[in-house]
């Protein structure tokens, strides 16, 4: 069967199991993988895989399930299962299933690899790394193309389907000089073609050479409040615990986020506006139709400083009386600023360069504390020393309102594009 | 359950090579503020082949389990690793054998229907917006998840095992005098097994639901701690984390070959020799190990892997790769967590062993400190520096409790902190909810005693 064989006959087998509407995401698709350990090439894998996805609704109660089998014997099965878990629900009038409004066909990126040409990129990278940064050990570097072909229907009508496909790399690695030894760093980056050295791609050149710099590294004594300029590989786990405090589903209906009643006043900086644009076009397969069945449109959540939109699903909205976010993609895109990184350095007096962050889940209010790894201090406008077992702590929500600079560059990796941001007020503490 | 197709396919191979179907169960219910925002069943299930060639592992993964799936899978696999071995072989020799284990399944699947983990979950959220009116929020969640392998191996191993797990969490917040909200988290029992065997007395689930309130209200009153070195009593329910996160992972041998701080330490002091740590298999202590393991996915009989002995780094965890690189036993730390993944070196049931002090000792003997009792996460490097968000604890003041805290870290290198540490209580607490995250999810068990050491925690 086709995927939209396949789809018909699920929610045919959900409306035969009683749902009162249906709603069902059928993917096929593979991927095939090329791993290196320590450098070397150690592992290839393929992998042939699928699912359904259901969502029956009876009586105003919801059930979902997932499956990976397709087969006629299994949907069936699943989908009395599915209606077994909504009559075992709660009714609630905010489950819903979307509306019919205009069924489209999206086709984006790589739909057929190049298996040869991808190896022998990998192997280029590998080597150029070992030749141009010979301290550096990519201790595992997971290569790797995934295509889906991706159909959502549901018992409104709407019928949407996605063919994509792309290549991804995500290197984890380290820097060692006789018993020096850096704490390990990684990244992952996603791309449509291979024209370019993979090396070449997304600012990595600054990364390896920074963890380089790192051999150095030392705790430093004392504490001071300060000013942190956060790369944008880091950027982006700073974004998600905002906005997972903030303004997702969970902090909003329970009323817990800071920000509740926060839209249309500010929140940040006015130089701040993040927005979640899967259509960028630097966005590598980015979503094209949100998990409740909306074609997906660029949004800001921070416009200038102020709050523009919650992300919430089309659940949440109905639950709060708000607005659902136009897409559930997380591709952020923070707009860059009017000075440039070594500007940003040069200005800055006392603070740190926050090149990665291990921490852990900030409290309801925001406020966190963490290792600063692979990081730097800065002092009189200079970046002077690498340094390590240093923790900085603050609040998230005062951060947004304390941003003094971001450069005008940026860096995309596929599925985000960020700059360089200076935050004010965080306090940063040694040994 | 999974029938035996796999029998038939695995003679003839002339590489070592792997057969595995699996089916992955997992069933979900959340409760947010009375409302079931989430009612979620899924299963995934198919076959996989690697095989092994002169150093390098082809693997593939079908989601479909029949005689031509095996096929297929095994086909590609050996295409994989004959592609890798002729564009990058590595010239290594066959993998060394094992006592090949014959392992028979011992239990059946239990699919326990999704209405009794929603009822359960309704019973407790009841309890607690009809007894604790002045909460900001709460959540109440189940999660049931199993995995079932069977597994046949080139050179003679045969396993069939199934591993149920079931957990409930409650999440509850409340608002501070200042206008800030605090929350705690609780992992309400639960263990191997299913959700039938395990929660068949919810009076025992509101004793834990009472004990979580009342330290959400002192935890309202509490302080922030004062940002630096400190001594503190980390509770038995940090001592696993710290086990797993700051020490397990630099010792898992595919870390250590990647040049992790243990790579440079076997047969060194890296603790206090008060300190002994284990990777446990199937058997701790005497008694069944929180997700006991008998045959890993390459088809080694599992063993306990010790790791620091009287403080002295002994051994690493091992698959047979590894085992063969520093000519050693494998100890059957090579897992899988779905069909479509390939086994990779991975923790069981790690733990820090007790001591002989009691607690109260432990807490009686700091003038100005910190007992630090829960933990929700923590990550570490290979370089053992580590952290863990602190989300429960109390001052230490001249031996006795005083005033909570609030919300904190602690940071440390694990090879330095383990070192300071000087009483250990006689207490043995495992947790075995969580996941570990290493390429692939992964259930562990991670247990300990309560220690007195010094680390560096946040502060405000």
């Amino acid at each position: 069967m086709t995927n939209k064989e396949i789809a018909i006959f699920t929610l045919d087998a959900l409306k035969n199991a009683g749902a009162d509407h249906a709603q069902c995401v059928v993917t096929t698709g593979f991927s095939e993988e090329i791993d290196a350990d320590n450098g070397e090439f150690t592992k290839m894998i393929s992998l042939f895989d699928g699912g359904i996805s259901m969502k029956a609704i009876k009586n105003g109660k919801k059930g979902t399930i997932f499956i990976n089998s397709l087969s006629e014997d299994e949907i069936v099965k699943a989908a009395k299962d599915c209606v077994t878990a909504a009559e075992a629900s709660v009714e609630d009038d905010a489950v819903r299933i979307a509306e019919l409004t205009e069924n489209k066909s999206f086709t984006c990126g790589v739909l057929k690899p190049d298996k040869e040409k991808f190896f022998f990129r990998i192997k280029e990278y590998l080597d150029e790394i070992k030749r141009t940064y010979p301290e550096i050990v990519i201790e595992q570097l997971v290569a790797d193309y995934s295509y889906a072909d991706t159909i959502f229907m549901n018992s409104n009508g709407v019928e949407y389907d996605y063919k994509n496909g792309y290549y991804s790399i995500s290197p984890m690695f380290s820097a060692h000089d006789g018993e020096k030894t850096t704490s390990f760093n990684y990244f992952g980056l996603s791309f449509n073609n291979l024209d370019e050295s993979l090396i070449e791609l997304a600012g990595q050149r600054d990364i390896f050479e920074q963890t380089v710099k790192q051999l150095g590294a030392e705790p430093f004594e004392g504490k001071f409040e300060g000013q942190a300029v956060i790369v944008p590989s880091c950027l982006g786990d700073f974004i998600s615990m905002a906005l997972g405090n903030f303004v997702s589903d969970s902090t909003i209906i329970d009323g817990t986020s800071p920000w509740r009643h926060k839209l249309g006043q500010k929140v940040a900086s006015d130089c701040l506006t993040l927005s979640a644009n899967p259509l960028d076009e630097c966005m590598v397969s980015g979503e094209r139709v949100t998990d409740d069945g909306y074609i997906s449109e660029n949004y800001d959540i921070v416009k200038n400083g102020v709050l523009e939109s919650f992300c919430l699903s089309d659940y949440a909205a109905r639950k709060t009386g708000e607005s659902r976010a136009k897409n559930s993609s997380g591709c952020y895109v923070v707009k860059t600023g009017d000075k440039s990184l070594d500007e940003i350095i040069r200005s800055t007096e006392k603070g740190i360069l926050v090149c990665r962050f291990s921490g852990g889940s900030p409290a309801i209010n925001g406020d966190f504390s963490g290792v600063a790894k692979n990081s730097f201090l800065i002092e009189n406008g200079k970046i002077t020393k690498p340094v390590t077992e240093t923790m900085i702590s603050g609040n998230i929500a005062a951060m947004f309102m304390n941003i003094s600079a971001i450069s005008k560059e940026s860096i995309c990796d596929g599925s985000s594009k960020l700059p360089w941001v200076r935050f004010d007020g965080i306090t940063v503490s040694g040994k | 359950m999974l029938n035996d197709l796999l029998k038939n396919h695995i003679s003839g191979i002339p590489e070592h090579a792997e057969l595995r179907a699996q089916i992955n169960t997992n069933r979900g219910v959340s409760i947010v503020s009375g409302n079931l925002v989430s009612n979620i069943r899924s299963e995934s299930s198919g076959v996989s082949a690697r095989v092994y060639k002169n150093g390098v592992w082809g693997f593939a993964a079908k989601g479909e389990y029949s005689d031509e799936a095996i096929k297929d899978v095994l086909n590609a696999a050996r295409n994989n690793a004959d592609f890798l071995n002729t564009h990058a072989g590595r010239g290594k020799p066959p993998l060394v054998g094992v006592q090949p284990p014959n392992n028979p399944l011992k239990r059946d699947f239990i699919d326990v229907p999704q209405s009794a983990y929603i009822d359960f979950c309704r019973q407790l959220d009841d309890y607690i917006a009809t007894k604790y009116t002045n909460l900001a929020s709460r959540t109440v969640m189940a999660r049931a998840d199993s995995m079932e392998k069977l597994l046949y191996v080139s050179d003679g191993g045969f396993s069939h095992a199934i591993m149920p797990r079931a957990y409930i969490y409650v999440i509850l917040s409340a608002e501070t005098a200042d206008g800030d909200t605090v929350e705690l988290f609780e992992v309400i029992n639960g263990g191997e097994g299913y959700f039938s065997e395990l929660y068949n007395n919810i009076d025992e689930c509101y004793k834990e639901i009472d004990n979580l309130y009342e330290e959400l209200m002192k935890k309202r009153e509490g302080i922030f701690p004062n940002a630096g070195v400190s001594e503190v009593v980390l509770d038995a329910a940090l001592a696993g984390m710290l086990a797993h996160e700051a020490v397990g992972h630099t010792v898992e041998a595919d870390l250590v070959m990647a040049g992790s701080v243990a790579s440079k330490n076997l047969g060194r002091e890296v603790a206090s020799e008060k300190i002994t740590m284990i990777d446990f298999a199937h058997t701790a202590l005497g008694e069944k190990a929180p997700l006991p393991l008998y045959v890993d996915e390459e088809g080694t009989p599992c063993e306990d892997a010790v790791l620091i002995k009287n403080g002295i780094l002994v051994g690493y965890m091992h698959d047979r790769e590894s085992a063969m690189h520093f000519e050693v036993k494998p100890t059957g730390n090579a897992r899988a967590h779905k069909f479509s993944d390939e086994p990779l070196i991975r923790m069981r049931n790690t733990a820090i062993l007790p001591g002989k002090d009691k607690l109260s000792d432990l807490i009686a003997s700091i003038d100005n400190g910190y007992y630090l009792t829960r933990t929700q996460n923590g990550q570490a490097d290979t370089t053992g520096e580590f952290m863990f968000g602190i989300t429960m604890g109390y001052e230490i003041k001249n031996g006795k409790l005083g005033r909570a805290l609030r919300d904190t870290t602690i940071s440390g290198v694990a090879f330095e902190m383990l070192k300071t540490v000087d009483m250990i209580s006689d207490e043995m607490v495992w947790s075995s909810s969580g996941y570990c995250g290493k390429k692939q999810l992964m259930p562990v068990s991670m247990g300990g005693p309560s220690l007195k050491c010094k680390v560096n925690i946040g502060g405000r």
